[in-house]
């Protein structure tokens, strides 16, 4: 029934006071992206232009012993109800038909610089495609550390547990494969980052991994626990929160790409804004999905996603509460639908959309210092893509 | 046949602490030991030198998978070839000599976990609230002094080998986060774990967190070299968890397999700090290496003799639950001996001694200096403590 089904904050159950209200647990780890046809276009021609798609790191980790011994160990998890799983599905799933958007920025913007005027002939024999291997190592390290936090998102609480969760044990070793999995992840990260031979990449890709902490720490201090469907920060630390974990990684990765090619200050700035403004527009567009066809149609959304932050921002805090109380069902459950519409009556999405296409509007502006050249326009392209709305 | 006899001449102190032994096994992790040391020292110190523990050339033996006990007996010994300790000068504390460059080590810490999330910043602080023994740091600093004498006589210590210390002191911290919610440890340092406070979740990200601003502190000190050393010192914590999670078949394998563990989860981060300080203090490479070796000796002694008190102590004692290890159904030096031969404690005890008088010869090697004597004392240290 569509009608009770539940909100979720990825990964997390969202509970109503200590009743669990949802028993299907579902995981959207790569939530609502542009899915469809213009974006997949548009990153299949992207892919084209930075030549052949990884440094192998990847690959290198799918192959090590250690991952094998966790694919055998996740097997285990199998019918129980842990996180993970679905991470390792989504993660072969989603790397088997795109290149992860992350990456696939990192290469073009890379591309897009093209060598830096101070740059000598010596430095740019190892290139391929217009792109350093260096640079194609980092995006590969930006990627190692995207998932590794995918996974360490799935952590769960133990002591939360309810019945319904199936057993402990299960879920404990659950955790331990989650744990080890994503320390690997990061631990391949250091070990590439280390061998960039470049002191201030390794500081900004660690300070991206601080970033990326805080603001999943953030992410899970708004799953509801004190009896309150939805936390009251406004849109501007949404905003502050949501850059760090949206937005940082792939800012100081292209900042770093940028820098690994001896890219003078104003480039690398250029490119952090780029990566800032493209991930936040890409954010907004994702939260905006469940929105776009005026009604609800089954999918569920976060009240904590952009659109409802806005709509409670304008109506204020009173108002959005009494609506919440509207849409409650019983049994602690809450009619999505319901919901959906006050949400659709107010200036929430329509907000949202603007501050998307803002953010676009930003991303393109610093795109404007590099020559004009299938990469950029590649670049360009993402951008239209995610902040065209019907 | 395995000539285990002589074992019983060397272990000295050692054997007739663990004979006794006191009641049920507990864990590792105590709260302090530099008071522990100092009533074996007397007896240790002369032991040290003593000519019948035929140091070994353990260079490579936790690389190598065929290294067995066995092997590791009829390996012939190698000459002494360190100066005799200044016994004159002996420090009643080795500890003292580099507690001074450690004074602020924990407000340093925190400073390099300032962030706007309180919560989070709290949990990330817990562990450094000055109750570990800071044994890293402490090698480390001594190490960075015992280098810059035999360089260039220098004694004082460089703030890039000061961060070092802090570094090695936040990774260690990072790992335990993480340990405790793999092994689901309920207390440590006899406080409730971070897990057990702020649930699974948050812990994990607390020990994410630790770990990327200790590197961030790491990529400012601007060298490369020492950048990749550290790194290498993540990449072992991780696969020493994952060789914890499996075991071998065959006893020889067996035994390589818990070496090379105890290597990459204790030994590594002490011996590649130690190298990282001395790459920053000198470029001789051979200076380097002995600064590794040292490290990594000390190292898998120090964690050989915490598997054996979590076989023989007391919970009060260590401030973690009793035979932790082996509720856990890990494989430790005293298990796996045990299995073998009926006295495993005292042969994990012989075998940490001669991963330390490895040690020493090591960093015998060095220019004679008060912290090159407080190095080799800190060995003596490892093997006497008893929490």
């Amino acid at each position: 029934m569509a009608l009770m089904k539940c909100v979720m904050w990825p990964l997390g159950v969202f509970r109503l006071g200590t009743t669990v209200f949802c028993s299907k647990r579902e995981l959207s780890l790569f939530p609502g992206s542009p899915t469809n046809i213009q974006w997949s276009k548009v990153v299949s021609d992207a892919e084209k232009i930075v030549g052949y798609p990884t440094s192998f790191m990847s690959l290198r980790c799918l192959l090590s012993d250690e991952l094998s011994n966790i694919a055998m160990q996740v097997r285990k998890l199998v019918g129980t109800k842990h996180p993970l799983l679905n991470t390792a599905r989504a993660f072969v799933y989603d790397s088997r038909n795109n290149l992860q958007m992350r990456s696939l920025v990192v290469l073009l913007i890379s591309k897009a610089a093209g060598p830096s005027k101070s740059a000598d002939d010596t430095v740019q024999h190892d290139m391929v495609s217009g792109i350093h291997a260096s640079q194609r190592n980092l995006a590969e390290i930006t990627e190692l550390i995207h998932t590794a936090f995918l996974v360490h998102r799935g952590i769960v609480n133990i002591e939360e547990l309810k019945s319904c969760d199936g057993p402990v044990k299960d879920m404990q070793f659950g955790n331990k494969m989650a744990i080890l999995s994503g320390d690997f992840l990061l631990a391949n990260a250091c070990t590439g980052l280390a061998q960039l031979q470049n002191t201030k990449v390794v500081e900004l890709v660690s300070s991206a991994i601080g970033d990326l902490v805080q603001g999943i720490y953030y992410e899970n201090s708004y799953l509801p626990e004190k009896n309150a469907f939805t936390d009251d920060i406004g849109i501007s630390n949404w905003m502050e929160h949501i850059f760090l974990s949206h937005g940082a990684l792939l800012a100081k990765s292209c900042q770093a790409a940028m820098e690994l090619a001896n890219h003078d200050p104003e480039v690398q700035s250029m490119a952090y804004q780029y990566g800032k403004h493209m991930s936040l527009s890409y954010k907004l567009n994702s939260d905006l999905q469940p929105f776009m066809n005026g009604k609800y149609c089954g999918t569920s959304f976060s009240l904590n996603c952009a659109p409802v932050v806005l709509h409670q921002d304008v109506i204020g805090r009173e108002a959005w509460m009494e609506q919440v109380k509207q849409a409650q069902l019983k049994g602690n459950l809450v009619d999505l639908a319901k919901l959906q519409e006050a949400v659709n009556a107010g200036k929430g999405v329509t907000a949202a959309i603007d501050l998307c296409r803002y953010h676009g509007n930003k991303a393109l502006e610093n795109l404007h210092c590099f020559p004009p050249s299938k990469a950029r326009s590649a670049l360009e392209n993402m951008v239209y893509t995610v902040t065209r709305f019907p | 046949m395995m000539g285990w006899g002589c074992r019983l001449r060397c272990c000295g102190r050692h054997g007739a602490a663990l004979a006794g032994l006191r009641g049920p096994p507990s864990g590792r992790g105590g709260g302090g030991w530099s008071g522990a040391a100092g009533g074996g020292r007397a007896a240790a110190a002369g032991k040290i030198c003593c000519p019948f523990l035929r140091p070994l050339v353990f260079r490579d033996s936790v690389s190598a998978p065929l290294w067995a006990p066995s092997r590791l007996l009829y390996s012939s010994g190698a000459a002494c070839c360190y100066s005799k300790t200044n016994s004159e000068t002996k420090y009643k504390d080795p500890f003292k000599l580099g507690s001074r460059d450690l004074k602020n080590l924990y407000e340093d810490i925190k400073k390099e976990l300032l962030m706007t999330t309180q919560e989070l910043q709290e949990m990330c602080e817990y562990y450094f609230d000055g109750k570990g023994k800071a044994l890293r740091p402490m090698l480390v600093v001594l190490m960075a002094r015992a280098c810059n004498i035999h360089y260039n006589n220098c004694r004082e210590v460089q703030p890039a080998q000061r961060s070092i210390a802090v570094i090695a002191e936040m990774i260690h911290t990072a790992s335990l986060v993480h340990d405790d919610v793999i092994d689901g440890s309920d207390s440590r340092r006899g406080k409730k774990t971070v897990s057990r406070i702020w649930g699974e979740r948050k812990a994990v990200l607390a020990g994410d967190y630790i770990l990327s601003a200790a590197s961030v502190a790491l990529a400012r000190i601007g060298n490369a070299t020492v950048i990749s050393a550290l790194c290498q010192v993540i990449e072992d914590l991780v696969r020493g968890e994952f060789l914890q999670l499996g075991s071998k078949e065959n006893e020889n394998e067996r035994f390589a397999h818990y070496l090379e563990k105890t290597f990459k989860k204790t030994a590594s981060l002490i011996a590649n700090s130690c190298k990282a300080v001395s790459i920053l203090s000198c470029p001789d490479p051979a200076v380097h290496e002995i600064a590794y070796q040292y490290g990594k000796n000390i190292g898998i002694a120090f964690q050989l003799i915490d598997d054996v008190l979590d076989f023989t102590s007391c919970a009060a004692q260590l401030g973690k639950p009793t035979a932790a290890d082996l509720k856990l159904g890990l494989a430790t030096g005293p298990v796996l001996f045990a299995c073998q031969q009926s006295d495993g404690v005292h042969q994990t005890t012989y075998l940490a001694q001669r991963y330390c008088s490895e040690a020493i010869r090591e960093i015998s090697k060095l220019q004679p200096s008060p912290e090159r004597d407080a190095l080799i004392q800190l060995t003596e240290a490892v093997l006497t403590r008893d929490k």
